[in-house]
């Protein structure tokens, strides 16, 4: 059994040792599997530099191993992630968009999500009209609710349009909840506009 | 036909227990996610590994893991003839399925629900061991695109002519019709992912078509050796060690599989 190794420079390969699951614990590129005499070990996933971190909680006191390879592998979109995503298609009942970046982390291939009419605010939300929620090209904020198709929503204040541009290419600006503004022209269009973080 | 001298010499000056010429290289194609050219000897596959990206079918969309898609083919110019329908023949259809089966055992698909890894690999020149060059060579993509996996998956064939067990076989080694098997190994864990043997006829080798099983075990396990062998290797290289020298293993006559079959 290897002794865990404190070196921060380590490069480790996949199914590399990194010690006991009893000592440390698993972080991202790390998985944990019993081997044959049935001890429970934290094992490499990733080729990459081995790294130590403090304990993530107060009551666990066991470093976190970490594993950051050279090249990030492509997210993939989770329940209850928010994700960045351009509409595509606007019908009455739905619209869909492609989703970009997942959190931070923006993604090489597109993922496809739906948008429910429903979904888009908490109150009546029959009365949504979705040619005044988002146009085709514009940049979303969202949350995703389910998978087998990728379900979207807006409930929470911050989430919604938070780029648009208006025919000219001009990014346009919020002046309401619900309405957003071409600086060139004065033209006001409606959106479901996302809360302006300060 | 003779394929070990009597000084104990192979067809190309190898010893029974030599492994051929090992190269890697890893990113060729900058377009994928992840990839690898790996050479064994003279036997030259390229792999591309595109993923984990949104499943273009829907309807094989798997809810708790990723699906994993991998296809072989050799290009026309990879053997002596022209190879006349590179992909969707049965041997292709078949070692698309065994690379992707010992591919899948490996990765740590949970981490991907509803997403989809592609491996493709291609065989730009087939000297013999092309199933076990793209085993080795799809784990360096894999590597190479920054995909979670259990172990680096690696494989190594072997053959028993003349009587006498024989290391990663050349194509002239594997088609005498003599008896091999290829491995694939998760050498860490110490685990088995993969095990093809092939038989021989007795209308091609006028001698029992029956394998002995304890020739079978030791030929099993030189292979076995073989992988771990290569797995060194392979660490090295997907650690982007510069490996411009020719790596050449020899398997010690000292180690405990070479005097049990030795009468």
């Amino acid at each position: 059994m290897n002794a865990v190794d404190h070196d921060t420079c380590k490069v480790v390969t996949p199914g590399d040792v990194l010690g006991k699951a009893s000592e440390i614990s698993p972080g991202k590129g790390t998985y944990v599997a019993t081997d044959a005499a049935g001890v429970k070990l934290v094992y490499a996933a990733l080729t990459g530099s081995l790294s130590l971190n403090s304990p993530s909680s107060p009551s666990d006191k066991r470093l976190v191993a970490e594993v950051t390879g050279h090249k990030a592998h492509g997210a993939v979109p989770e329940r209850d992630c928010i994700v960045l995503c351009r509409v595509k298609k606007v019908t009455p009942m739905m619209a869909s968009a492609d989703i970009m970046c997942v959190g931070e982390k923006a993604l090489k291939e597109k993922f496809t999500g739906i948008i429910r009419q429903h979904d888009v605010r908490a109150t009546e939300v029959d009365k949504v009209y979705m040619y005044a929620s988002f146009r085709a090209g514009d940049i979303v904020k969202a949350e995703v609710v389910s998978f087998i198709p990728i379900l979207l929503d807006f409930l929470h204040p911050l989430l919604a349009i938070t780029i648009c541009s208006f025919g000219s290419g001009e990014k346009m600006v919020p002046i309401s909840w619900t309405e957003m503004q071409c600086p060139v022209t004065g033209q006001i269009e409606q959106r479901k506009v996302a809360k302006v973080e300060n | 036909m003779e394929f070990v001298s009597p000084e104990g010499l192979r067809l190309d000056g190898r010893r029974p227990l030599e492994m051929r010429q090992l190269r890697a290289e890893i990113g060729s194609i900058s377009k994928a996610d992840g990839s690898a050219v790996f050479e064994m000897g003279n036997t030259k596959v390229i792999a591309a590994v595109y993923g984990p990206r949104e499943v273009e079918n829907k309807s094989q969309q798997i809810s708790d893991k990723a699906l994993v898609r991998c296809e072989y083919t050799m290009a026309n110019f990879s053997t002596g003839d022209r190879v006349r329908k590179p992909k969707g023949d049965r041997r292709s259809t078949e070692i698309s399925m065994v690379i992707r089966q010992t591919m899948e055992s490996c990765i740590l698909l949970e981490k991907f629900p509803r997403s989809q890894i592609d491996i493709f690999v291609q065989v730009l020149q087939a000297d013999g061991g092309t199933r076990s060059a793209c085993i080795n060579a799809a784990t360096l993509a894999l590597a190479d695109a920054g995909i979670p996996m259990r172990d680096l998956v690696t494989s190594c064939s072997a053959g028993y002519l003349n009587s006498t067990p024989l290391l990663d076989l050349n194509y002239v080694e594997d088609s005498a019709g003599g008896p091999d098997v290829t491995v694939g190994l998760l050498p860490k864990m110490d685990k088995v992912t993969l095990l093809q043997t092939d038989v021989a006829l007795p209308e091609i080798l006028q001698m029992d078509s029956k394998l002995p099983i304890d020739i079978f075990e030791n030929v099993m396990q030189l292979a076995i050796e073989g992988c771990k062998a290569v797995a060194n290797y392979i660490r090295e290289a997907s650690k982007g060690v510069e490996f411009d020298q020719i790596f050449l293993t020899y398997i010690i006559p000292g180690s405990q599989h070479f005097k049990d079959f030795r009468k």
